[in-house]
C-alpha cells in the first residue's frame, strides 16, 4: 500500500525513519550498553549470575507475560462488547474504561491499597481485603486493570476501521451464530490487532515500576525495575551505576526476545483480505443479542469498572480529604488544607509546559507512527523496524532518561527539547502499535485511483487515508498526549530551571511525611489531566 | 518551546579532581563572572570556635547550580535567604528524589562531567561515594565550626537532622520503650519498617544496628521471625501504623510529627539508647567553575541565620536552636565504615527480608 501512496519515495521514506530511530532509539541505547560494559566483561557476568538478580529478571518476565494474556483477553472482550454488541449507555462505558489511562501508575497502585488493602475501604466497610494484594498476585492484578484500556483501544479502533461487517453480515446470513460469526470472521480478521496489544502490554508491563515498588516490596518481590532503581540510588558507586545499565539492557533483550517474533509474524503474514468496505459503521442488528442480555452485559462491565477503577480513585480523593492518616474518613475529618500545598507559582508555569510537551510529542508520534506502521507492511526491514521502535517503550522512564541524557545533555541539557526527545523515544510505540493495528485494511483501490487521478502522495494520504484511519489516528493522539501529560520517572531527571513540568511541580511540592498531601497532589494531577483531556476528546469525537 | 543552552558551566571528571583548586581559579577566571576565590585551598585557615551570625562569601557573584534532594520548601527559604543576602547570584535548583540526583550526578560524570557547583542531600551516604571519587572541596567554611564533629567531614557537613524513631499506634501499650522491644511478642506480626534499598535513612538505621553491639545483622533476622513487614518508606510506616496495619514501626521523627501534628492515632516514642541521627550534607563540588558562589552558599547554609531558615521549615538544625528538638540522646553509625560496606549490608539485608 504504501508503495502504491509513496511510490518511489517508498526508499527516501524508509531511509528517513531508520535515521530518526538511530537518533531517538539507537545512540541513546547504545551510550546505555556503554555504561553496562564500563563496569568490565567480568561485572556484568556476575551481576547476571547473581541468584537475586536472577529472580528479579524471572518475576518481571513472569508478571509481563501474564498481565499481558489477561489484559487483551479482557480487553479485547470489552472492546467487542462495547463496539459490536449493542450496549445501552456505550458512551458511559467507554469513558470508564478509558478512565485508568489519566492516573499516573503511582496513583494507581496508591489507590489499589487505600481501597483493597490492609485497613483499607473495603477492609473498614465490610472487613473484606484483597488477600495478596501486596505480592505478585496483586502486581499482575493491577497492572492488568491499567493495561486493559491500552488494549480496548486497539483492538477497538480496528473494529472500527478495519473489521468489514459486510463479512460478518455474510456469515450470519449464512447460518453462523453470533459466537461463530466472532471466532471465524471478527477474531481472525483482528489478529493483528490482538498481537500488537499483547505487545504493548507485555512491554508496559516490563517497564513498570511503581507498581512492583508498592505492592512488591513488603513481600520482599523484586523486578528489573525496582532493582534498578535501588541501584541507582547508590551510583555514586559506579559499580551500581554500571549494574543499573546492564538491568536495562537486559530489559531491552527480554522486549527483543518477545517484540521480534511478534513483529515478524505480522510482517510475514499479509492479513486475510475478505472485503474493500473499510471504515464502516460500528454495529449492526444481526449480532446483537437480546435487549436483555445487552443490558446485563453492559451492567456486569460497569461493575467492574467500578471494581478496579472508580473505588481506588475515589479512596485516593477520600485520603486527600481527610485530615491525617488513620482519621476514618467520614466529613467530620475532612479538610481542604490538604490542597493548598500544592498550588503556588510554578504549578501553571509546569501546567503550560506539560501541555506543550504532551501536544508535541502526541503529533510527532502520531506521524512518527503512521510512517512506521505503513513501512512495516511492506516487508525488507519493515518488522525490524518495528521492534526497535518498541524499545523505547520497553525501558523503564529513569533508564531511558539516563541514555537520553548521556546521548544529548552535552548540547541539549534543561531544555524543553530534551525532554521532548525523550517523550517521542518513550511513546512512540504506543502510538505506532495503535496505528499499526488498523493501517493494513486501508483499500489499495481507493488509494491507487487517487493517485491515477494525479493526486501527490500526501494528497492520497489526507484524502483517502486520513478519513478512513481518523478514529485510530484520534484515539493514538489521546493516548500519547496522557501519557506524556503524567510522564513523572523521566522528567524528573531531564528537568532544569526553566523547563519543570506539571508533574515536578506536583512531586517536589510533596513534603516529607505526609501520605493525604500525596494524595491530594495526585488527585490535583488526575484532576488537570482529565480537564484538558476531557475535551480534548469531546472535540476529537465531534470531528471524526 | 525553548531551545536555548542553559548557563551552566563544563565540569571536570574525577580525573582533574587532584588539580580541581588550580583548575576553578582558571575556570572562573574564564568564565568572567567570578572572582578568585582563596577558600578553594584545603590549607584553610583554622575554623573559628563557633559559627558566625553574619555568613562570609565576600566576592561572591554570579549564578550557582544547586543538586539536591531536600524537600521544596526547605531549599526555597535558603536559597532565598542566600539571595537577599548575596545581591547579584543566582541559584538554579536541580531537585528530585535521591535515586534521580543520583542518577543526574552519574549521568554528568559519565558524559563530560559534573554541572552543580553544590551538592545538598539528604543522608550521608549518599554523598561519600562523591567524597571518595575526589569530587569535593575539601575546605573548612567558616561556620562549620560550631557543627558537632560527628556531623561534618572534610567535605560534606550536616545541615539539619533527621531522627530514626519507633512509632507506635495511640492505644498500643505500653509500648516498646527501645529498639529491642521490636522483638516483644507483643507486637508479633504488627511491625513495619522502611527498606534500606529504598530509603537512605532505613539504610542508616542498617548501618547502626550492623555496627552495634546486641544487635549486628542478626537484629533483622530476629525481627523477621516476629513478624516484621518491609515497606518502602518511613512514611509508609509512619501511615501504616496509623491505620493500625501496624501496632509498632521504624520511623523518622518528621513524618511521625507531622502526622501526630495533623491528628493522626499515633505516638513517637526517643528509644532510650538514643534515636539514629542522620545528618544532611551539603558541599561544594571542587571542580565548580564559581566557587567562591558555591562556598558562600554552602556557608550561609551553616551560619546561623541559614540553620534559623532551616528549623524554620520544621527541621532539627545542626547549630542553633529552633526547629523541633531531640526528645533523648542520639546515636550515629560510623558513616564511613558504613558507606564502605552498602552492597553487602544490603545483599545480607535482602538475603532476609528479600526485594
Amino acid at each position: 500500500m504504501l508503495r502504491t501512496i509513496a511510490g518511489t519515495g517508498d526508499g527516501r521514506l524508509r531511509l528517513l525513519a531508520a535515521g530518526l530511530l538511530v537518533g531517538l532509539i539507537g545512540i541513546p541505547l547504545a551510550r546505555l550498553v556503554g555504561v553496562a560494559v564500563g563496569g568490565g566483561v567480568a561485572s556484568v557476568e556476575s551481576t547476571l549470575t547473581d541468584p537475586a538478580i536472577v529472580g528479579a529478571i524471572w518475576n518481571t518476565a513472569w508478571t509481563a507475560a501474564v498481565v499481558a494474556v489477561l489484559a487483551v483477553a479482557a480487553g479485547t472482550a470489552a472492546a467487542v462488547a462495547t463496539e459490536r454488541a449493542g450496549l445501552p449507555a456505550r458512551g458511559w462505558l467507554r469513558a470508564g474504561i478509558l478512565l485508568p489511562l489519566l492516573c499516573p501508575p503511582f496513583v494507581t497502585a496508591f489507590g489499589w491499597t487505600r481501597a483493597y488493602g490492609p485497613r483499607g475501604l473495603s477492609d473498614r466497610l465490610l472487613g473484606i481485603e484483597i488477600p495478596g494484594l501486596f505480592g505478585p498476585g496483586g502486581i499482575v492484578l493491577v497492572l492488568t486493570a491499567s493495561a486493559v484500556p491500552l488494549v480496548w483501544l486497539i483492538v477497538g479502533s480496528a473494529l472500527a476501521s478495519r473489521v468489514e461487517p459486510d463479512a460478518e453480515r455474510a456469515a450470519r446470513a449464512a447460518g453462523a451464530g453470533p459466537w461463530t460469526a466472532l471466532r471465524t470472521v471478527t477474531l481472525p480478521l483482528l489478529r493483528p490487532a490482538i498481537l500488537s496489544a499483547l505487545v504493548v502490554s507485555f512491554v508496559f508491563a516490563v517497564n513498570a515500576f511503581g507498581v512492583p515498588a508498592i505492592l512488591g516490596t513488603p513481600v520482599g518481590f523484586a523486578t528489573i525495575t525496582t532493582r534498578l532503581y535501588q541501584d541507582l540510588a547508590r551510583s555514586a558507586d559506579p559499580a551500581a551505576f554500571a549494574e543499573a545499565g546492564v538491568l536495562a539492557a537486559t530489559l531491552v533483550v527480554l522486549a527483543i526476545a518477545v517484540i521480534g517474533p511478534a513483529d515478524a509474524w505480522l510482517t510475514g503474514r499479509p492479513a486475510a483480505r475478505t472485503g474493500e468496505t473499510a471504515g464502516a459503521p460500528r454495529a449492526f442488528s444481526a449480532d446483537r443479542p437480546d435487549a436483555g442480555g445487552r443490558r446485563v452485559v453492559a451492567m456486569a462491565l460497569g461493575a467492574v469498572i467500578a471494581l478496579v477503577t472508580i473505588i481506588p480513585l475515589g479512596a485516593v480523593v477520600l485520603t486527600a480529604l481527610t485530615r491525617a492518616v488513620g482519621l476514618a474518613p467520614v466529613p467530620a475529618n475532612w479538610t481542604l488544607a490538604n490542597f493548598g500545598e500544592a498550588i503556588n507559582d510554578r504549578f501553571l508555569d509546569g501546567l503550560a509546559h506539560s501541555v506543550e510537551l504532551a501536544v508535541a510529542a502526541a503529533t510527532i508520534v502520531l506521524i512518527l507512527g503512521a510512517t512506521l506502521a505503513a513501512l512495516g507492511r511492506n516487508g525488507r526491514g519493515g518488522g525490524a523496524i518495528r521492534t526497535a521502535a518498541t524499545l523505547g517503550f520497553a525501558l523503564p522512564g529513569s533508564a531511558l532518561a539516563i541514555a537520553v541524557l548521556l546521548a544529548y545533555g552535552g548540547f541539549l541539557r534543561d531544555t524543553l527539547a530534551i525532554i521532548l526527545v525523550a517523550y517521542v523515544a518513550k511513546f512512540w510505540a504506543l502510538g505506532q502499535r495503535q496505528v499499526a493495528g488498523s493501517l493494513d485494511r486501508l483499500p489499495d483501490d481507493a488509494v491507487r485511483a487517487a493517485r491515477a487521478s494525479g493526486a501527490g502522495p500526501w494528497t492520497a494520504i489526507q484524502t483517502v487515508v486520513a478519513p478512513l484511519l481518523r478514529p485510530t489516528l484520534a484515539a493514538a493522539w489521546l493516548v500519547v498526549f496522557l501519557f506524556a501529560f503524567h510522564e513523572l520517572t523521566m522528567s524528573s531527571l531531564l528537568y532544569g530551571p526553566g523547563s519543570r513540568t506539571l508533574s515536578v511541580v506536583v512531586l517536589n511540592a510533596q513534603q516529607l511525611g505526609d501520605p493525604t498531601v500525596s494524595a491530594a497532589l495526585a488527585v490535583l494531577l488526575v484532576g488537570m489531566i482529565g480537564a484538558v483531556a476531557v475535551p480534548l476528546a469531546l472535540l476529537g469525537r465531534r470531528r471524526t | 518551546m525553548s531551545l536555548a543552552l542553559p548557563a551552566t558551566r563544563r565540569g571536570r571528571g574525577p580525573a582533574g579532581a587532584a588539580l580541581a583548586a588550580a583548575l576553578a581559579l582558571s575556570v572562573a577566571a574564564c568564565s568572567g563572572g567570578a572572582t578568585a576565590s582563596p577558600v578553594g585551598n584545603p590549607i584553610d585557615p583554622i575554623p573559628s570556635a563557633s559559627a558566625s551570625a553574619a555568613p562570609s562569601g565576600a566576592g561572591a557573584t554570579g549564578t550557582i547550580t544547586l543538586y539536591t534532594s531536600v524537600t521544596q520548601n526547605t531549599v526555597d527559604a535558603v536559597v532565598g535567604g542566600f539571595k537577599a543576602a548575596h545581591p547579584g547570584t543566582d541559584v538554579s535548583v536541580f531537585r528530585a528524589p535521591t535515586a534521580e540526583v543520583a542518577a543526574r550526578i552519574a549521568t554528568d560524570l559519565a558524559s563530560g562531567g559534573l554541572r552543580a557547583d553544590v551538592f545538598w542531600l539528604t543522608d550521608p551516604l549518599s554523598i561519600a561515594g562523591y567524597a571518595d571519587l575526589k569530587l569535593l572541596q575539601a575546605w573548612t567554611p567558616p561556620s562549620a565550626g560550631a557543627i558537632a564533629a560527628a556531623y561534618k567531614t572534610d567535605t560534606s557537613f550536616g545541615t539539619r537532622l533527621l531522627n530514626m524513631v519507633l512509632v507506635k499506634g495511640a492505644s498500643v501499650t505500653p509500648g516498646p520503650a527501645d529498639w529491642k522491644d521490636l522483638l516483644s511478642s507483643d507486637v508479633k506480626g504488627a511491625i513495619g519498617l522502611p527498606d534500606p534499598g529504598f530509603a537512605g535513612s532505613a539504610f542508616a538505621a542498617l548501618g547502626y544496628f550492623s555496627q552495634t553491639d546486641g544487635y549486628g545483622t542478626a537484629f533483622y533476622r530476629a525481627l523477621k521471625d516476629n513478624g516484621a513487614t518491609q515497606v518502602k518508606a518511613p512514611d509508609d510506616v509512619t501511615t501504616g501504623v496509623a491505620e493500625g496495619r501496624f501496632k509498632v514501626g521504624m520511623t523518622l521523627d518528621n513524618s511521625a510529627r507531622t502526622a501526630i501534628r495533623k491528628g493522626s492515632p499515633i505516638a513517637m516514642v526517643w528509644p532510650t539508647s538514643g534515636a539514629i541521627a542522620i545528618y544532611s550534607p551539603i558541599a561544594a563540588v571542587a571542580a565548580s567553575g564559581n566557587l567562591t558562589t558555591a562556598d558562600a552558599f554552602v556557608d550561609y547554609s551553616l551560619s546561623l541565620e541559614g540553620q534559623g531558615l532551616i528549623a524554620g521549615t520544621g527541621w532539627q538544625p545542626v547549630v542553633g536552636s529552633g526547629g523541633p528538638k531531640a526528645d533523648g540522646s542520639q546515636v550515629s553509625p560510623d558513616w564511613a565504615a558504613a558507606s564502605g560496606k552498602q552492597k553487602d549490608l544490603l545483599a545480607s539485608y535482602r538475603a532476609i527480608f528479600g526485594g
